[in-house]
């Protein structure tokens, strides 16, 4: 495995004694694309915050390319993009000169500026807008802007907050795939949503924040296995106890719900069962949003 | 580098935002219009610790038959005489129907009337009358001068008793001044004449046996009598005829500044001596304007140009604010700079656009208010540098310490208003009492505004350079605390 270019340990934030953060930890492998999760007030924008130089935790550490990291460390903010989830761009200015402005703050000039800024207006699919003034971009034009001055002064760590918030099918998808041509070129993201669907399509690996706090920290897929499959029998008789690998057993109006940690062998299993008559079969998989309200709870946040 | 960058774009979004043209440009010369329409006379009438005399001039003068004294109308001597006196000041009314409708409204308490025949009753006094002077008038009385004999009239306003009564003592005053050394003159002169002498003769008989002892005549006589009477009053010179020659004193002030037309009227005595008069003219101490609308905008743009300096801290306030709303203040500390460049990016632009409106609003002020520079016309730019400096500081420190538009328009515009107000930038500082003005000195106006009056006040003479570069170093100090608290306490998260 590649060494970490960002590691948290045990990073504690307190707001007039208030804890946001309580012992996070997790570490980043360069290349990764790495999903963070967790309900509103969790602790994710602190994080983020703590992760971009903008605000220090009150104790603990973070450590990114292999240096001890705070807001001070100038220079270590070069090698960082971040993609808030408040728009961070000038209305009254157009595309290109926003790009400009902040390509110029992280010391771009000439024509490698020039280059930047015309990649990126390509990237957020906005060259034919360049020169038109912001605050007549559509919502999601203004997201891809707001994506692409994160990137015009080329970072190794790219941090994207709800990049996706109000945005169209097209421009959504449109953020989806340049992330992921990022990443497979090389770039390592951390991505943040309140789309389970999002996170569990983009990113191979993720942590779970809660109450300030990592309660899960892993590869979606082994996320996924701590839920059962669970497959929906709808049929008139009585379904046999002696099933394989039931776990969990639930009567419905049209017949029963049966959890097994392997999905595909209770499939077999209730196809040829001997005798039984079924009106139709559901296989059920766990899926991230299940997992998250799990580990989670159901109760409403603020 | 990335303090001009962000110089340059702050630069770009104020020049895009039209309230900053409409607050720091357009404002500013409306209120001076209307400020100048509307209060014009406070300033006008600033020198408030003089008694102003109005005066409506009729007298037709002496004509042209030769003379040997005076050489002019006799209503030009007295006003010259009340204008030469200490704490008054004379205004000229073109008409006796203005006059009335200035006194009937309580614009004024009382106006001198000098009537047409004024000269010619003036150039009848005398002490001596039959023979010596046809036709002539004794003005004097107990009480000082019959001025209704002199053809002088006192428009009054009743209800003004105790104003009109110090006018018209003021005019008795200089009536006598003028008329007494007049018929004094005139009797002197016929001393040792032959009417004279003969007068003597027919009074003291003996005097025609003294004309026979050889060596003596009435003409050696005369002259002895003259030159006696000289002697013997040796610090009068009783031929002169006016009052600075009876009393042989030197005159006080120049009478050329005397006399002014503030408020009614352009000052046809004034303009005609002072050719090309838009421009103001120094004497001794007093400066003569042509058009009384030089002075009011002379002291109201400085006033507008420094309130209005200050009122940047609104356009930058709602800036600031706006950087944060709209989520770029973060991006702007996530970038590689220090926060010492980001306030310093900041704050450049706020001066350029100050030191654009301080110079823009002093042009306005000379073309279209048709103010004048002064005689040191040089020493405007470090005064508008050092304001421009001082509005930069105090606006950044506000605009950081606001969090909303709200805010900044709440405190921002109450801390402008009661800046300008306390430091007398939209009225005249000498109107202020002193402590006050004293006070005012914690504000940066004030010290702007004292520079500026150095420099621009028509009543200054000869600016006092230390004070002024006092001032701007002040304004300058000022400015940097500002700055630096800023620095120190922005709320940049």
């Amino acid at each position: 495995m590649t060494p970490p270019i960002l590691t948290v340990t045990a990073v504690e934030k307190h707001y007039r004694g208030t804890p946001a953060l309580r012992g996070v930890s997790f570490d980043l492998a360069a290349g990764e694309l790495f999903g963070l999760l967790g309900p509103n007030g969790a602790g994710k924008t602190t994080l983020l915050s703590v992760l971009a130089g903008l605000t220090d935790a009150t104790a603990g550490g973070v450590t990114l390319f292999g240096k001890p990291f705070t807001s001070r460390d100038a220079e270590a903010r070069r090698e960082i993009g971040l993609a808030t989830q408040d728009l961070a761009v000038y209305p009254e200015l157009t595309a290109r000169e926003n790009l400009l402005f902040f390509g110029r703050l992280y010391g771009l000039s000439g024509s490698n500026l020039k280059r930047r800024t015309d990649d990126m207006l390509a990237l957020a699919a906005l060259t034919d807008r360049a020169n038109h003034r912001v605050d007549t971009f559509s919502g999601g034009m203004k997201r891809r802007l707001n994506l692409a001055v994160a990137l015009v002064h080329d970072p190794r760590l790219l941090i994207l907050d709800e990049p996706t918030t109000g945005v169209d099918p097209q421009s959504r998808n449109h953020i989806f795939e340049q992330v992921r041509r990022l990443n497979a070129a090389g770039l390592t993201v951390i991505y943040t949503s309140h789309s389970m669907e999002e996170v569990q399509a983009l990113c191979p690996r993720l942590a779970i924040l809660d109450h300030g706090r990592v309660i899960a920290c892993d590869t979606v897929a082994n996320l996924l296995r701590q839920l059962p499959t669970t497959a929906r029998v709808t049929t008139a008789q009585a379904v046999p106890e002696t099933l394989p690998g039931v776990t969990g057993r639930r009567r419905t109006e049209s017949g029963v719900e049966l959890d097994a940690a392997d999905g595909p062998a209770l499939f077999a299993a209730l196809r040829h069962w001997p005798g039984l008559e079924m009106a139709a079969l559901d296989v059920v998989p766990p899926t991230l949003e299940r997992v998250f309200l799990k580990l989670t709870g159901s109760a409403l946040r603020d | 580098m990335p303090t001009l960058t962000i110089a340059l774009k702050d630069l770009r979004l104020l020049l895009r935002d039209p309230r900053s043209a409409i607050i720091l440009v357009v404002m500013p010369l409306v209120v001076t219009l209307i400020l100048g329409l509307t209060l014009g006379r406070v300033f006008t009438d600033k020198p408030d610790s003089k008694i102003r005399i109005s005066v409506v001039v009729e007298d037709e003068g002496l004509g042209d038959e030769p003379r040997a004294f005076p050489d002019r109308p006799w209503s030009e001597i007295l006003l010259d005489d009340l204008a030469d006196t200490a704490n008054i000041r004379v205004e000229r009314i073109p008409s006796r129907e203005q006059a009335a409708r200035l006194v009937e409204r309580g614009d004024r308490s009382a106006v001198v009337i000098l009537g047409k025949e004024f000269s010619r009753r003036a150039q009848r006094c005398s002490f001596v009358g039959g023979e010596f002077k046809r036709d002539p008038i004794n003005p004097l009385y107990r009480d000082g001068v019959k001025a209704d004999e002199l053809g002088v009239e006192f428009l009054t306003n009743p209800t003004q008793p105790v104003g009109s009564s110090v006018i018209q003592q003021v005019v008795q005053v200089s009536l006598l001044r003028v008329v007494i050394p007049w018929m004094i003159g005139q009797a002197f002169d016929l001393i040792g004449t032959d009417r004279f002498m003969v007068k003597m003769e027919e009074k003291i008989p003996a005097l025609g046996i003294a004309y026979r002892v050889p060596g003596f005549s009435k003409a050696r006589l005369g002259d002895g009598i003259r030159g006696g009477i000289s002697d013997f009053f040796s610090e009068y010179d009783f031929n002169a005829k006016t009052w600075s020659g009876l009393t042989e004193s030197k005159r006080q002030f120049s009478v050329h500044g005397a006399v002014a037309g503030f408020g009614v009227v352009p000052l046809k005595l004034a303009v005609q001596r002072k050719p090309a008069a838009a421009a103001p003219t120094r004497g001794e101490n007093r400066t003569v304007y042509a058009d009384p609308k030089d002075v009011q905008y002379q002291m109201l743009v400085p006033g507008t140009t420094v309130t209005f300096a200050f009122f940047l801290l609104l356009t930058v306030g709602w800036l600031f604010v706006a950087e944060r709303r709209h989520g770029t203040l973060v991006r702007l500390r996530l970038a590689p700079i220090s926060r010492t460049q980001i306030i310093l990016g900041k704050a450049l632009p706020c001066l350029a656009v100050s030191l654009f409106q301080g110079f823009f609003l002093l042009a306005c002020g000379k073309l279209i208010f048709g103010m004048t520079f002064g005689s040191r016309p040089e020493l405007l730019v470090p005064v508008v540098v050092s304001t421009s400096i001082a509005a930069a500081g105090l606006s950044m420190l506000v605009a950081g310490l606001a969090r909303t538009e709200t805010q900044v328009a709440v405190y921002g515009t109450l801390l402008v208003i009661v800046l300008a107000g306390v430091s007398g930038s939209l009225l005249p500082r000498e109107l202020l009492p002193e402590n006050l003005r004293q006070l005012s000195l914690i504000t940066p106006h004030a010290w702007a505004l004292d520079a500026y009056s150095q420099l621009l006040n028509p009543d200054v003479a000869t600016p006092q350079v230390g004070r002024v570069l006092t001032a701007c170093g002040v304004l300058c100090l000022y400015g940097v605390v500002c700055l630096v608290v800023s620095r120190l306490v922005a709320k940049l998260d």
